[in-house]
């Protein structure tokens, strides 16, 4: 199957600054990826190179298998972190210069989704808050019913209404067929829209993989000892535990791929309890870009 | 119109899995009556706020564990041949699951074998009066 959207080894440097480094992705038609970073990880830089609006120093891309060209707007739609919209026009001067510029505007889908955001047409933008902005910058994207977003942050400054209305949308396009890669800091946004995740660290990508299938692989095995917990000998130094914190009575293994094996060594020591504990997205994230695991390999990645 | 299944996206348990015992436990209620139509994938998706093919994995292993059918252009439904015995085990798969956590910790709080026994006895003699009582 031809990916929707692909980077490969994508790396952007400002002078000494490496913002993006050898950052390799694929989007599959009818996904939702959501690319997760602290703030300067590399999102928008990884969105601007990948539509031709800042220079790669080095890495290729393609959309829909081809190279980017005018013509890949006519499919895509890019709504940026700060939308570019022009000030002194209304909302409805904004819907009528879409309507001339794009064959594909759909009118009726504009004034449905104008009622859901609840704007006024007759206000200038410049007159708009910050999340109203984000709005016509959605509506605006949306209206022309493309087969690809590319979305940074795009419920930012809206409330916890409007930003569920965001991920409606993204999940009724999605389920009509369209592929969609949106940055975010909200985590919950991402656990409920996306079937796909990618976490940014410094420019380097550490986790890449479904969100249920890291759900199922990234586990916390906890044993409780009637004593000192003991030292298991290899623990630390197996690849599949990541992370190991001890208090008391407790030991605690971050463990990816293989719990049940990390339960079987906990219980030679004959321990008063093993858990298995599940991981939520927010605790993977956490997890990832905190500096005790520089990087994760995971599933397809060399 | 409420959702008919709820899901916590936050729970460290995957998505298509919550959908998925939602289905069973609503079969083995029977809130979801044999032969009767689910929602497709996309309003279902839309009603729980999550990704199309989350849900659409959720069908289709139900399909395989032989829970519902998908007829191409018809949509999903609760089996009807044979859906007794279906709802049955999807009760007991949910239930095997509490009773199993239930268990569990009772043992790492330190109970023997016989001590939990009776005290499983005793919660069915509260749930079960019937049988309990001469």
């Amino acid at each position: 199957m031809e990916h929707s959207i692909a980077i490969r080894d994508l790396t952007k440097r400002y002078g000494d600054f490496t913002a993006v480094s050898n950052l390799s992705l694929e989007v599959e038609p009818g996904s939702i990826c959501g690319l997760l970073g602290p703030n300067g990880a590399g999102k928008s830089t990884t969105f601007k190179c990948l539509l031709g609006l800042a220079r790669p120093t080095s890495g290729s891309f393609a959309i829909e298998g081809k190279a980017l060209t005018p013509a890949t707007f006519e499919s895509l739609a890019y709504v940026p972190e700060k939308s570019a919209l022009y000030e002194n026009l209304t909302l409805a001067q904004h819907l009528e210069y879409y309507r001339r510029c794009y064959a594909r505007y759909d009118a009726a889908r504009a004034g449905e989704l104008v009622e859901m955001f609840k704007l006024e047409r007759k206000k200038k933008v410049g007159r708009y808050s910050k999340g109203q902005r984000t709005a016509v910058a959605l509506i605006l994207a949306f209206s022309l019913r493309p087969r690809i977003f590319v979305l940074d942050e795009p419920a930012s400054g809206l409330d916890p209404i409007f930003q569920r209305l965001v991920l409606d949308l993204m999940i009724e396009a999605a389920a009509g067929g369209a592929t969609i890669l949106f940055s975010s800091h909200q985590i919950g946004q991402v656990e409920r829209a996306a079937d796909r995740v990618a976490i940014l660290k410094n420019g380097t990508l550490v986790v890449d993989g479904s969100v249920d299938e890291l759900k199922t692989t990234e586990k916390i095995v906890e044993a409780i000892f009637a004593s000192a917990a003991p030292d298991i000998d290899g623990l630390a130094s197996d690849p599949r535990v990541r992370r190991i914190e001890r208090s008391g009575r407790i030991v605690r293994a971050y463990v990816r791929d293989g719990s049940d094996a990390i339960v079987k060594r906990f219980e030679e020591f004959s321990p008063r309890d093993v858990t298995v504990m599940d991981l939520g997205l927010e605790d993977i994230f956490l997890t990832a870009v905190d500096g005790r695991d520089a990087t994760i390999p995971h599933g397809d990645q060399p | 119109m409420p959702a008919i299944f709820t899901v916590d996206p936050r729970s460290g348990v995957p998505l298509y899995l919550q959908v998925i015992e939602q289905v069973k436990r609503a079969v083995a209620l029977g809130t979801l009556a044999p032969g009767e139509q689910l929602p497709t994938v996309k309003s279902l998706a839309l009603d729980l706020t999550v990704n199309p093919n989350t849900v659409a994995r959720a069908y289709r292993d139900l399909e395989r564990d032989g829970i519902i059918e998908t007829s191409p252009g018809r949509g999903s439904f609760v089996r009807a041949n044979g859906a007794p015995g279906e709802a049955l085990r999807a009760a007991e798969d949910v239930a095997a699951a509490l009773l199993g956590e239930s268990v569990r910790q009772a043992k790492a709080l330190g109970l023997e074998r016989p001590r939990i026994a009776a005290l499983l006895e005793d919660v069915l003699g509260r749930w079960f009066p019937e049988i309990g009582e001469e």
